[in-house]
C-alpha cells in the first residue's frame, strides 16, 4: 500500500478525514489498483465490528463486588508450584540465575580440560607409534620379563 | 490483494503526525487510586470494581452474548485485576488495561467453549452428533438465522487470528471508536507505532477472511 493512503488510512476507514485529503486519497484510488483493491477488503471487515456492540446496557446484579472477593479468595487459596515449594518470584529468578551460572562455570572448565587433553598425542600418532616395529622391540619385552620375574620371586 | 502490499516498503508514517507528550498516569487522581491498590488497600481496590465494572459487563456482554456467563467472565476478570494490580506500570490508562484483560478472558472463554464442544463431540457416534446439530440449530456450525449474529461469529473468527494486542487496538478502534491520537494517550504508545500496528493488524484480517471464505460452511454476514 502506497504512502499517500498508508497515512491517513485510519481517518479514511472511519470517515473522518478531511474533503482535501479525502480527495487526495481517492483521486491515488482510481489509478492505483492494489490499494484499491487493498483498502476495499479493509473496509468490507471494518463494519463487522459493529456486531460486537453491546446493544443494551449490562448491568452486574447486587452483590457483584463480594462474589468478586470470594473469587480473589478462591484464587489466593489455589497454591502455585512455587508456593508449593515456598519459593518467591524473586527467590525463583535467583535461583535460576545462580544456575545458570553454575551451569556456565562448569561448562567452560570442562572446555579448558578438554582443550588440555587435545594437547597430547593426536590419535592417529598413538595408533602409529603402536603400529611401528619398535613398539614390539627387545628393551620393551624385556621390560615385561623382568616384571614376570619379579612377581615370581 | 495483499501481493504488492508485501513488495512495497513500509512507509515511515510522520510527516503529518506531531509527537505528543505521554500522558503521565501515575500523577493523576487515578494513578493515585491504583497506588493505594498496589499498596492492599481493599477499599482502594473496591472503588476500581465499582467503577469499572459496568464497562467490563459491557464488554463481555458485546463479545460474548451469553448472559448466564457474562458475570462469571467479569469476575474473573477482576480477580485477575487483583491478582496483577502490582504488575500495572501506569504505562497505559487503568481501563485500558483492564479493557486488554477483559478481551482476552472473553476469547479464552470463547475458545475454552469451543475445545468443551469438540471433546463433546468426539465421544458421540456420527448419529448422536447428527442428532445433537439438528436438535440445536444456534450453535457455532451453524449459520445463526440472525445476520448480525452471523456477523458476530465471523468477526469472532478473524479476531482470534491476531495478536492479542493487535486484537486489543482493533477493538478500541472499531468497537469503542477511539481515534488514533486517543489510542496513542490511552496506550501510551506514540501514533505511528498504532497506525503500523492497527495497519498490519488489517492486513491479517483480511488474510483471515480470505482462508475463511474458502472454507465451507463458513458465510459472512
Amino acid at each position: 500500500m502506497h504512502a499517500v493512503v498508508m497515512d491517513s488510512l485510519e481517518e479514511y476507514l472511519s470517515g473522518a478525514l478531511n474533503p482535501a485529503a479525502q480527495r487526495e486519497i481517492e483521486a491515488h484510488l482510481t489509478s492505483c489498483d492494489a490499494c484499491s483493491e487493498e483498502i476495499h477488503s479493509m473496509q468490507e471487515v471494518s463494519p463487522l465490528f459493529l456486531s460486537l456492540r453491546p446493544d443494551e446496557t449490562a448491568v452486574p446484579a447486587l452483590g457483584f463486588y463480594a462474589r468478586v472477593a470470594d473469587r480473589v479468595n478462591e484464587r489466593k487459596a489455589v497454591p502455585s508450584v512455587a508456593n508449593v515449594f515456598g519459593l518467591g518470584f524473586a527467590f525463583g529468578r535467583r535461583l535460576i540465575f545462580a544456575s545458570l551460572l553454575t551451569l556456565a562455570v562448569l561448562g567452560s572448565y570442562l572446555v579448558v580440560r578438554e582443550s588440555g587433553y587435545a594437547a597430547g598425542p593426536s590419535p592417529e600418532a598413538v595408533m602409529a607409534q603402536q603400529e611401528s616395529p619398535a613398539f614390539d622391540s627387545a628393551p620393551a619385552q624385556d621390560n615385561m620379563l623382568v616384571t614376570l620375574t619379579a612377581y615370581e620371586h | 490483494m495483499g501481493t504488492l502490499a508485501g513488495t512495497l516498503t513500509l512507509p515511515t508514517f510522520g510527516s503529518k503526525v506531531a509527537s505528543k507528550t505521554r500522558v503521565d498516569y501515575q500523577n493523576t487522581p487515578e494513578g493515585a487510586l491504583v497506588q493505594r491498590a498496589q499498596a492492599g488497600e481493599e477499599a482502594a481496590f473496591r472503588e476500581i470494581v465499582e467503577r469499572y465494572q459496568s464497562k467490563v459487563f459491557s464488554i463481555i456482554h458485546g463479545i460474548v452474548r451469553q448472559r448466564n456467563d457474562v458475570e462469571d467472565i467479569a469476575q474473573q476478570v477482576f480477580a485477575k485485576v487483583y491478582l496483577s494490580i502490582r504488575s500495572f506500570d501506569f504505562r497505559s490508562s487503568l481501563i485500558t488495561w483492564i479493557y486488554k484483560i477483559t478481551v482476552n478472558e472473553c476469547f479464552d472463554y470463547l475458545r475454552k467453549r469451543k475445545v468443551r464442544k469438540l471433546v463433546y463431540e468426539s465421544d458421540l457416534s456420527e448419529d448422536e452428533v447428527r442428532r445433537v446439530e439438528n436438535s440445536d440449530p444456534a450453535v457455532d456450525r451453524q449459520i445463526p438465522a440472525d445476520s448480525s449474529l452471523a456477523q458476530r461469529d465471523y468477526v469472532l473468527k478473524l479476531l482470534m487470528r491476531v495478536s492479542e494486542e493487535e486484537r486489543m487496538l482493533l477493538m478500541l478502534k472499531e468497537v469503542e471508536g477511539f481515534s488514533v491520537e486517543e489510542l496513542a494517550e490511552k496506550t501510551g504508545m506514540n501514533e505511528n507505532t498504532i497506525k503500523v500496528k492497527l495497519f498490519r493488524a488489517r492486513q491479517k484480517l483480511v488474510k483471515a477472511a480470505q482462508r475463511l471464505d474458502r472454507t465451507p460452511g463458513l458465510v459472512p454476514g
